[in-house]
């Protein structure tokens, strides 16, 4: 196995003592295989254990190593060292949060959004135990079993313009979200969650850039969830117009 | 004392897009629709020039023809171009069809696309043509 | 936080989005490119250009063409303000649709009178 040393400049930001985050330089060892958790994960235990960052399954699925890699959102576990041939690779926080430390973002303003778009089944009739098990064919699976997929890395929020922008935006994985419980035949849909995803900043403020669905790990398509929301909200909102439609 | 400073990173309101490719590809899509502005109202005004008579037909003929004309037309031509490509390749993300148990694969959509666009091209070509 | 009105301009940039995709480029080409290339000189002549215009399902194709451009540019510019850093998003909503209704009057006025 061979070894190349590797210099990851970071963004530092120590709250009790920095005005301003600043980039910290580090000349790691790192083995061929690597992935840039790797090296954070050998400066923290060899050179400097104030660094700060979140990580866990160290393999794509909690979504908690999302940070910018070469001005990338990306998961740290997923960006191999051997795709950065120059040897040189910047990392900081992910774009578009508040830097809580070093690394470490505040994600409250998301899971605020994430609460409001009712991220439970909400069921179309009450339903007893007794009744049994909900029966789903194949096909109804598979109208919403991809948007099932969001790890909640916030790799699209730190790409998306219009959050970057405006951060009322409900945002990509919000409403990539809203729309997995709104496609599961178990689900009461729409109407459950309109007020939040069909307000202005709910799908409405979604421009179409798809970034975020290029930047997604997991493939989920946020910007296609939100399009295609954006037809069934609309119809819903024409049709409320005619006798009989839902107001 | 609360030993929490969150800090947030300013981001320009207006050059925002200039940070990444992905941002000024997306500007580029957007900013077609101002050529397409322009060129609705020249063919409105186009309309009712034809509604004045036949000099004043001649007239919007002329300034079509002039080349500041042609030069705005063939810029409109790139960009109507821009436009239909990248709407072309969204109609995937936003139209996902599921027959069954799959979704319709995204080059047949688009494939279809420009089939339609090849056929109503060569419709109003040959209409001009034989007229 | 209610349903939003946005439904409305937004269904009419995608008509108008999807309509423009298939026929602008072709229009431009016969309307702007072709006449200086000396193409389509017969087609483009006053009188068979008013007496296509003048039949009705012609006029009726035109005036939804026009429209749907009209209200495609139109909301689509209203984002590219916003995304240009102009936030007086009421302001500028009120002009561009207004200059759309302009745009939609105009050409159905002009279409009447051929």
């Amino acid at each position: 196995m061979s070894q190349r040393t590797i210099e990851l400049e970071v963004l530092r930001y120590r709250p009790e003592q920095d005005q301003e985050p600043f980039f910290q330089t580090y000349k790691v060892p790192c083995e061929e295989e690597w992935v840039v958790l790797d090296a954070l994960n050998y400066v923290k235990e060899e050179m400097d254990r104030t660094l700060s960052y979140r990580w866990s399954c160290h393999m794509f699925v909690c979504g908690s190593c999302g940070m910018m890699i070469d001005s990338e959102p990306m998961l740290a576990c997923k960006a191999f060292l051997k795709d950065y041939p120059t040897g040189k690779i910047r990392v900081e926080p992910l774009s578009n949060f508040p830097i809580e430390r070093d690394l470490v973002v505040v994600l409250d303003d998301f899971v605020e959004k994430l609460e409001s778009v009712k991220p439970y089944i909400i069921p179309k009739e009450e339903r007893t135990v007794e009744q049994g098990e909900y029966l789903q064919t194949p096909a109804q699976l598979k109208a919403y079993k991809q948007y099932t997929l969001c790890i909640n890395c916030l790799c699209c929020y730190a790409v998306c313009p219009q959050y970057g922008l405006d951060e009322t935006f409900v945002g990509p994985a919000a409403l990539a979200l809203a729309h997995r419980y709104n496609m599961d035949s178990r689900d009461l849909g729409r109407a459950a969650r309109d007020d939040v995803v069909a307000a202005a900043e709910g799908i409405w403020h979604c421009s179409f850039v798809g970034a975020c669905s290029q930047v997604c790990p997991k493939d989920v398509d946020p910007a296609g969830a939100i399009q295609q929301a954006k037809f069934a909200h609309g119809i819903d909102y024409l049709t409320s117009f005619l006798p009989g439609g839902k107001r | 004392m609360n030993p929490r400073k969150p800090y947030v990173r300013p981001i320009s309101k207006t050059s925002w897009f200039m940070t990444q490719s992905r941002y000024k590809v997306y500007m580029l899509h957007e900013i077609s629709s101002l050529f397409v502005a322009i060129y609705t109202a020249i063919l409105i005004v186009g309309l009712i020039r034809l509604s004045q008579g036949p000099a004043a037909w001649e007239g919007w003929l002329d300034a079509v023809t002039s080349p500041i004309g042609v030069i705005f037309h063939l810029i409109a031509f790139a960009f109507a171009l821009i436009h239909t490509t990248s709407w072309f390749k969204a109609v995937p993300q936003a139209m996902r069809i599921q027959r069954g148990e799959e979704v319709v694969p995204g080059k047949l959509i688009i494939g279809a696309h420009y089939g339609v666009l090849a056929a109503v091209s060569l419709f109003v070509l040959i209409l001009a043509g034989v007229a | 936080m209610a349903r939003s009105a946005k439904a409305v301009p937004w269904f009419l940039f995608a008509a108008g989005g999807t309509v423009l995709s298939f026929i602008l480029p072709v229009m431009i080409f016969t309307t702007g490119i072709a006449p200086a290339l000396g193409l389509f000189t017969d087609a483009l002549s006053y009188d068979t250009m008013s007496a296509f215009v003048g039949n009705w399902l012609v006029k009726l194709v035109l005036l939804g063409i026009l429209t749907l451009a009209c209200w495609h540019a139109a909301h689509r510019l209203r984002v590219c303000a916003h995304d240009f850093g102009i936030r007086a998003d009421t302001a500028v909503a009120v002009v561009l649709y207004g200059l759309a209704t302009v745009g939609t009057a105009a050409a159905a006025l002009a279409l009447v009178s051929i």
